[in-house]
């Protein structure tokens, strides 16, 4: 019997050089970090916009499942726990979309850089840790543009999860995992959902072209660095302030 | 006149009338690529009737008097249709009247709800061996993606995880007749299928037409492609009642098709 799709555009994608040489279709760039939570992602990424910000440049910073639009929807599912792995991965796509069709692609084309703290390789790692198919994944989210440089940071497993669970009370349902009956313990519900995750990340380092940041290094240290590479990759100097 | 097919491979003469009211338990064929995760297959004992067809197709009509006509016979019914679930149902008609929702966020929210109804009403229902009736399915969702411009191997892959329909049927009206039964209606045009949004026309009319074209030769794509059943909705309820019911009947295995509505519903009966 046929399947629905004969050929879903689902391949890897592409290196980001050859994107480049093949050119965009819009001015802008796109720079991600990607992560486990407790990777240190996140503060690096400020710092990043900071830096930026303080000289002038072009920027816009977005942020995962931010949109309004599926606020309520999501609040909903989550409180009430009706969320399934299926209806979790679509409402998270749904928002991205939101975003990306009224926020990135917009900025992207009127010459932005755009500083995404976390992409759609949030909903590869996680998503497929909760029994999506990659494949179907891979489908659902090809509208999304491909980044210039994908930031992934990594630490040890231990070192991410110590950092969470210290400074949060209590874990909640869905970001322990709680819904894949893997463990009734959320903290070891998490640390095993958060090992999934990793693995899921730490596949795509070669496919999606990570490059890849060593989380557990000194937190200034590894802005510089991360300035660095930012610079080698992307032209900066076309979102700097124009003089007169 | 008899259910006719579009390619010949509708009707009675297509693979999955064969397999009897209890489906098939082999493999994956309940789906069309992969199951959704955590299903199993050979648990879904019920059977999913879907009927498509454009608004003032006689759709919902014909959905209330099937339901009454099985509910006779003994079989248990449960429905579904567009924006009825929980989860986002309510949002998606907030974001409708805003207008301001672009295409991928909302083919994405349709889906959402799709599968919200699908995993949490529709499978356990086909568990326990009911009768679904869909109002709509995912053909509808793909046809109006489609016609704005969303790829259809894109919108085929998002719904490669769901159920496969028993049996779809398809009511073709011509837009024309459409359009006099929804005026009659609700004596107004509704912004959304009238695809005001791709800004076609700025007369109502020819804007109602365009769009129904348009999404008319989408189903004639999906028609042949997934082997529906079409029925030629401007007939009569009646006759149009007497064939889905003699299709039904031999999916389900139902000697009896005679059939006459209730009190309740002799004023849909013409």
């Amino acid at each position: 019997m046929a399947t629905l799709t004969s050929e879903i555009s689902a391949a890897p994608q592409p290196a980001p050089e050859r994107i480049a040489a093949a050119k965009r279709p819009y001015p802008g760039a796109l720079v991600v970090v990607e992560g486990i939570d407790g990777s240190g992602k996140s503060t690096q990424l400020y710092l990043l916009k900071r830096w930026l910000e303080i000289r002038g440049y072009r920027i816009h910073f977005t942020e995962w499942n931010s949109s309004p639009l599926v606020k309520s929807a999501t609040r909903r599912g989550k409180q009430r726990r009706l969320l399934t792995p299926t209806t979790f991965s679509m409402l998270h796509a749904a928002d991205f979309a939101d975003r990306c069709e009224r926020q990135i692609l917009p900025l992207l084309h009127g010459g932005y850089l755009v500083l995404a703290d976390r992409y759609i390789y949030t909903a590869f790692a996680r998503d497929a840790a909760r029994g999506c198919s990659p494949h179907w994944l891979r489908n659902l989210y090809s509208f999304a543009p491909i980044p210039d440089i994908t930031f992934y940071f990594r630490a040890p497993l231990d070192v991410a999860v110590n950092r969470i669970v210290a400074g949060r009370p209590k874990l909640k349902y869905y970001e322990a995992g709680m819904d894949l009956g893997i463990s009734l313990d959320r903290a070891e519900s998490f640390r095993i959902f958060q090992e999934r995750i990793l693995n899921n990340y730490d596949q795509m380092v070669e496919t999606d072209h990570f490059v890849l940041m060593d989380g557990t290094v000194r937190v200034n240290k590894l802005q510089k660095l991360m300035r660095q590479l930012l610079g080698e990759r992307v032209d900066l100097k076309q979102f700097a302030p124009k003089k007169k | 006149m008899a259910s006719k097919s579009h390619s010949g491979n509708g009707a009675s003469s297509n693979g999955r009338s064969k397999k009897g009211k209890n489906g098939s338990g082999n493999g994956h064929s309940r789906f069309y690529g992969l199951p959704l995760p955590g299903v199993r297959t050979e648990d879904l004992s019920g059977s999913l009737i879907v009927v498509e067809g454009t608004d003032g197709s006689g759709r919902s009509t014909q959905i209330s008097l099937l339901t009454e006509w099985l509910e006779g016979e003994g079989f248990a019914v449960e429905t579904m249709g567009l924006r009825r679930s929980f989860l986002v149902g309510e949002d998606i008609d907030g974001l409708l009247a805003e207008n301001s929702v672009t295409r991928t966020t909302l083919a994405l929210m349709y889906s959402t709800d799709f599968f919200d109804q699908l995993e949490r009403r529709i499978l356990p229902a086909l568990r326990s061996g009911l009768i679904v009736l869909a109002d709509r399915y995912i053909f509808t969702l793909i046809a109006r993606a489609a016609v704005r411009g969303i790829g259809r191997d894109y919108l085929h892959g998002i719904y490669d995880i769901a159920l496969r329909p028993d049996l779809t049927f398809w009511l073709n009206v011509r837009p024309e007749v459409a359009f006099d039964r929804e005026f009659k209606k609700s004596q107004t045009i509704s912004y959304w299928e009238s695809g005001r949004d791709m800004s076609l026309s700025n007369d109502l009319f020819q804007s109602f037409i365009r769009y129904q074209s348009m999404i008319k030769r989408e189903f004639e794509y999906l028609s042949k492609r997934h082997g529906f059943l079409e029925l030629d909705g401007e007939a009569s309820v009646s006759k149009v009642n007497g064939l889905l019911r003699k299709r039904i009947a031999s999916q389900l295995g139902i000697q009896n098709t005679n059939y006459k509505p209730s009190h309740a519903l002799a004023h849909l009966w013409r």
